[in-house]
């Protein structure tokens, strides 16, 4: 699989600086950034700032009611789950100590005992209910609803045991409960947590200056023994991705993220202190498609979209060849797409686009309007003029409109776009939240006008599938489908945070899911 | 005059009404509203949607909205941002204070880039004329946030050790919080540097023809008193008008660098609260940002017409 | 009657001294003017100049000058040099249009105010107030998320922003010429209000209104390379100045000639209406201060 390159480019990178620091020539014993840390080094060292790169502000800290994408940078300090992704996005007990199933549709879970709030209240099974109960009160219009709408009921058995009832069989819900913040415990009768958070994590919210900074301290009662290693943790807010870039050269930032990957790579070349990592492949670039009127309803247009598009091309010159082909599932899902396995119309065929298209009645070409992209994603915009170019070849004409992001997002979910509109899809703890998006029988499917009972019937059997093996093989099915129809026209995929630190950052691990959980095992080695 | 200044009040009062609502009413006709914005990729049902803009009041409609909006403004209440729950004016506070404190470094700047080179250009003439006339129009040219892109992308490769991006809170640290705006200050004064340093030029060549410089300078009085106590003391009026004037170019300029340079400011929070629709915090930026524009053009008004009154006698 | 003509208006008191003038000007103009005469030769001739397709990608991203491409490739592979002279037609395009439109429109509003007065002239002027006090870009964002980020947009928001400003510049000289004799003069003697305001107003509003459209132009280029830098430029794949700056500035270590070229080409831009403005105040000897 596309992860064996992944953890190559990783290991370059680290092999590359050791060789420079160390003499060291072999890179194999560092496979893992984990090794790394505790092995070669001995143990951690306690204490120290670490400063973060952050490029926006958290809008909510509970993690109930939060919907932006830029909070979960904050929450996933302060709060944790009862299950957690280890740096392999495996799933390992984090609250919870152990967890069975009795049937497929219970889950029993035991939890920690001796964990405290940061408040200084004491965990119990009562705070996992009382969590529960807030997603599904109506009230509380939280995005979790969905994700959990399989969930009939949560009880409290004892104290320290808590068990989940499904209405059917859910091979999402355990992922959702592994992700922060969808399945982080918020105490019982404390509110106000959107300005206060107040969770179990290895962090203490200390204070936040809005544009300026963001302030955590450690949690002295942590229940992991020892951790977090550092005092505090110190976010510092760069909106604009060239001023956060020269942040982190001049070391005004210990680590960050950067969203274009030619740049990322250009700048952890600079300095061999530089570690560049930049994780699996977690976003695609799709190209949404009305399919409610216009010529694209006709399967024939599609499909010679499809092959007048060269996917491989747009790798190479918008991503300098750091992703790779998409579908409509990235790599880091089960079932997730490798990026070269053979999918229908994926060839680039102009000859054959042409001859679809006069097919359809259109001899001479098409015109299909508006192109609507993300004004502010530099990587989007040069993609759409790519895919502009490429199209127009096969005499099918598009005028990109690059576009606000919340007008986009108004046309994107109500489905009033003219033709075609492009906005990449941030890291989903479950590939079912992905296929949602296109899942005829969900209001973002509906929007886009896709009719197709089939299609339905397998999302629905993908997300009840509890053996991975057997889900793996129907997302296979699905998004061949999908490829197929092309209901959506999926273009390349990446790695959506391209992480990078200075050296005297130890004991990091970036994960897939786009989270910093492991900042909580990270030390100044300086 | 005082019927004239209570005239020019009134009608302040009615250009921010005129300014407040065509900003709400512009904002509001946009597609996309807050909840969208902050919800982004992130799959959230129509329900969670509808519950929240609920919430917020924005199901209603918006002539009501800005009526309900008005009346809480005229008590002095503007509302609470949507992105962190707390009065907008507490938040809008720190960050005016922090644009006001760049526009502050920014004029200095200008005022010493400016008062230098037009006196070095009025006093030297020939040459140094010509180069400061250059220097002068390359500033100009340059836009600000050529200038600013220029300097962060040098200072990151060339200079990092030497370069702080970022603000330092100037409670923290009153000196560094200066510092940290040397640069920014400079993209954003140079400028107005150049108006001034015409000003500077023409004031200074002015005052020097005039009768009561050559009668000082016939009495034997130095050089350097004549051109500091009598010249620069006449020349300063026009100059500083000047400068006053270039605060409201400043706060419009100020949306670009701050973004640039990191800078928490004023506008740099209207860029992010037009991004994310954050309708409370727009409305008390416009008022703010056009009360000040407002204000200032009614002060060289008056100025003007005194000015005029006097002449007229 | 006949003895007052109102055909002696005094329409160039600075005709008198015109051969001074000229070398006091000259210099700046003559640079002014080659400098413009630059811009518009390859503004026009730009379809045919431009060595490649500026929209197309034909080489490898960001490479350096070459003999191919002289001014390198940008991000996508796509030829600097054809950006450039094709980006410089689209911003001139806009910039030109846009300034006529405020410039009519402005000495329309002035024309009214200044010369009407009383009313007419405070609530002109107070409306320009608002408009003027209005955040220029949240009336941009507003514009092009409303309607689209296309050409004649953007045109329709600068002339709206800019309209004030000359409005202003026209009324100021028209309230005290209104007041001078020989204005007075032919409006004892009858001579009707277009007339006045032809022969004997527009003359001498004439100049500063030139120095300040110049000046307008200049800004107007800052104000779309503003615009387009921060994503409300017009559309891609047409290039624009501040849209290269933009999209290649992450870039400037790779390749510095992409950062380099768009920032040129803006710097010699607003260069180019400045020195004319200058040029033009010394040679029709406008007062520096407005």
């Amino acid at each position: 699989m596309g992860k064996a390159s992944d953890s190559e480019t990783t290991m370059l990178a680290i092999s590359r600086r050791n060789m420079l620091r160390l003499g060291l020539v072999s890179g194999a014993m560092f496979m893992s950034a984990g090794s790394l840390a505790f092995g070669q080094d001995g143990s951690p060292k306690r204490g120290g700032t670490l400063t973060i790169g952050a490029d926006a502000d958290p809008i909510g800290l509970d993690p109930v009611t939060l919907t932006a994408y830029s909070s979960m940078d904050f929450t996933a300090l302060i709060y944790s789950g009862l299950l957690r992704w280890t740096p392999d996005m495996e799933i390992e007990p984090d609250l919870a100590v152990s967890y069975e199933q009795p049937d497929a549709t219970t889950y029993v879970f035991r939890l920690r005992e001796g964990v405290k709030f940061h408040n200084g209240q004491d965990f119990s099974a009562d705070d996992v209910k009382h969590t529960f109960d807030r997603i599904m009160d109506p009230a509380s219009n939280s995005r979790l609803r969905s994700y959990y709408a399989n969930v009939a009921e949560v009880t409290v058995v004892d104290p320290y045991t808590v068990e989940f009832k499904l209405s059917s069989p859910d091979a999402a819900f355990l992922r959702f409960l592994a992700t922060n913040p969808d399945g982080v415990i918020v105490p019982k009768g404390v509110e106000g947590l959107t300005e206060k958070p107040v969770g179990t994590g290895p962090f203490v919210f200390e204070s936040y200056q809005p544009g300026q900074q963001f302030t955590l301290s450690a949690n002295k009662g942590y229940y992991e023994e020892g951790q977090p290693y550092l005092d505090t943790v110190v976010f510092k807010f760069y909106r604009d991705q060239a001023t956060l870039t020269s942040a982190l050269r001049s070391k005004a930032v210990d680590m960050t993220w950067l969203k274009d990957p030619r740049v990322a790579a250009q700048v952890a070349k600079t300095s061999p202190d530089l570690v560049s990592a930049p994780g699996q492949t977690s976003r695609t670039f799709p190209v949404w498609i009305n399919l409610k009127e216009g010529p694209l309803t006709d399967v024939r247009v599609r499909r010679a979209l499809s092959l007048a598009t060269n996917r491989e091309l747009c790798v190479q010159v918008v991503l300098g060849g750091s992703g790779k082909v998409g579908a409509m599932l990235p790599e880091s899902h089960v079932g997730g797409y490798d990026g070269k396995s053979e999918l229908p119309y994926y060839g680039v065929d102009v000859e054959g686009a042409r001859a679809l298209l006069a097919e359809a009645g259109y001899p001479d070409g098409i015109d299909l309007g508006e192109y609507i992209v993300v004004a502010a994603n530099a990587l989007d915009v040069a993609c759409a003029q790519l895919l502009q170019q490429q199209w127009a070849a096969a005499g099918i004409r598009v005028q990109i409109n690059p576009m606000e992001t919340a007008p986009l997002l108004a046309h994107w979910n109500e489905g009033t776009f003219g033709t075609l509109l492009s906005v990449a899809l941030s890291w989903s703890a479950d590939a079912d939240a992905i296929l949602q998006r296109i899942a005829p029988s969900s209001q973002f499917g509906a929007a886009l006008g896709i009719k197709d009972d089939e299609l339905d019937k397998m999302i629905d059997m993908a997300r009840a599938e509890i053996d991975p093996a057997a889900r793996a093989e129907l997302h296979d099915k699905i998004q061949r489908l999908i490829a197929d129809n092309v209901y959506v026209l999926q273009v390349y995929q990446y790695p959506l945070r391209w992480e990078l630190w200075w050296n005297y950052v130890d004991g990091y691990e970036p994960l897939a899911a786009n989270i910093r959980s492991y900042v909580r095992t990270t030390w100044r080695n300086d | 005059m005082k019927r004239l200044i209570i005239v020019r009040l009134a009608w302040t009062f009615a250009i921010l009404l005129g300014v407040s609502f065509i900003a709400f009413i512009l904002m509001r006709a946009l597609p996309g509203d807050f909840v969208l914005a902050a919800a982004g990729t992130t799959s959230v049902s129509a329900e969670a949607l509808d519950g929240m803009r609920a919430e917020l009041g924005l199901d209603r409609p918006v002539l009501e909205q800005y009526l309900v909006w008005l009346g809480n403004a005229l008590q002095g209440d503007f509302g609470a941002s949507f992105v962190t729950h707390a009065p907008v004016l507490q938040e809008l506070a720190p960050r005016f204070f922090v644009t006001l404190q760049l526009s502050l470094v920014a004029i200095v700047m200008a005022l010493l880039i400016g008062g230098v080179t037009g006196l070095a250009s009025a006093r030297l003439r020939g040459r140094v004329d010509w180069l400061v006339r250059a220097i002068n129009g390359v500033s100009l040219a340059v836009p600000n946030f050529v200038i600013a892109t220029l300097i962060v992308l040098l200072a990151g490769l060339y200079f990092p050790q030497l370069v702080v991006f970022g603000y330092t809170p100037f409670a923290v640290d009153p000196l560094k919080s200066f510092g940290n705006l040397l640069l920014p200050g400079l993209a954003l004064g140079l400028a107005v540097s150049v108006t001034i340093s015409e000003n500077t030029r023409a004031a200074v060549l002015e005052v020097s023809n005039q009768d009561f410089v050559m009668v000082a300078r016939a009495k034997g009085l130095k050089r350097s008193t004549v051109l500091f106590q009598y010249l620069l003391r006449n020349a300063a009026t026009p100059i500083i008008t000047v400068a006053g004037l270039q605060v409201a170019t400043l706060l419009g300029g100020s949306i670009l660098v701050e973004t640039i340079f990191a800078i928490p400011g004023m506008g740099q929070y209207l860029f992010d609260s037009i991004t994310r629709r954050d309708y409370p915090v727009i409305q008390a930026i416009v008022l703010v940002a056009a009360g000040v524009v407002v204000l200032i053009n009614m002060l060289v008004d008056i100025a003007y017409i005194r000015a005029d009154a006097r002449v007229r006698l | 009657m006949s003895l007052v003509n109102d055909d002696i208006a005094p329409v160039g008191s600075t005709r008198r001294s015109w051969r001074a003038q000229l070398r006091g000007g000259s210099v700046l103009l003559c640079v002014g003017l080659l400098m413009l005469a630059i811009m518009i030769v390859t503004t026009v001739l730009a379809p045919w100049i431009v060595p490649y397709d500026p929209s197309a990608s034909i080489g490898m991203p960001l490479s350096p000058p070459n003999a191919e491409h002289l001014l390198g490739t940008d991000v996508i592979g796509r030829d600097i040099l054809s950006r450039l002279i094709s980006g410089g037609r689209t911003t001139l395009l806009i910039t030109g249009i846009a300034v006529s439109l405020a410039l009519v429109a402005g000495l329309i509003l002035g024309l009214l105010s200044g010369y009407l007065g009383g009313i007419v002239d405070e609530t002109i002027m107070r409306i320009l107030d608002v408009v003027f006090a209005f955040p220029v870009f949240l009336l941009a964002i507003a514009v092009v998320a409303a309607l689209g980020p296309t050409i004649p947009n953007l045109i329709i928001t600068i002339a709206i922003v800019y309209t004030p400003a000359m409005a202003r510049v026209v009324r100021g000289p028209v309230l005290s010429v209104k007041q001078w004799d020989h204005v007075e003069a032919a409006r004892s003697i009858g001579v009707g209000d277009v007339r006045i305001v032809s022969r004997h107003i527009l003359p001498i509003v004439a100049s500063p209104v030139v120095v300040e459209t110049s000046l307008t132009l200049a800004q107007t280029i800052f104000t779309v390379t503003a615009l387009s830098f921060l994503g409300l430029g017009p559309p891609p794949p047409d290039p624009n100045w501040g849209g290269m700056l933009a999209e290649s500035r992450q870039f400037m270590e790779l390749a510095p000639i992409t950062v380099i070229a768009p920032a040129g080409a803006i710097v010699f831009a607003t260069m180019t209406f400045i020195i004319l403005a200058n040029g033009l105040r010394e040679f029709l000897n406008v007062s520096t201060r407005r």
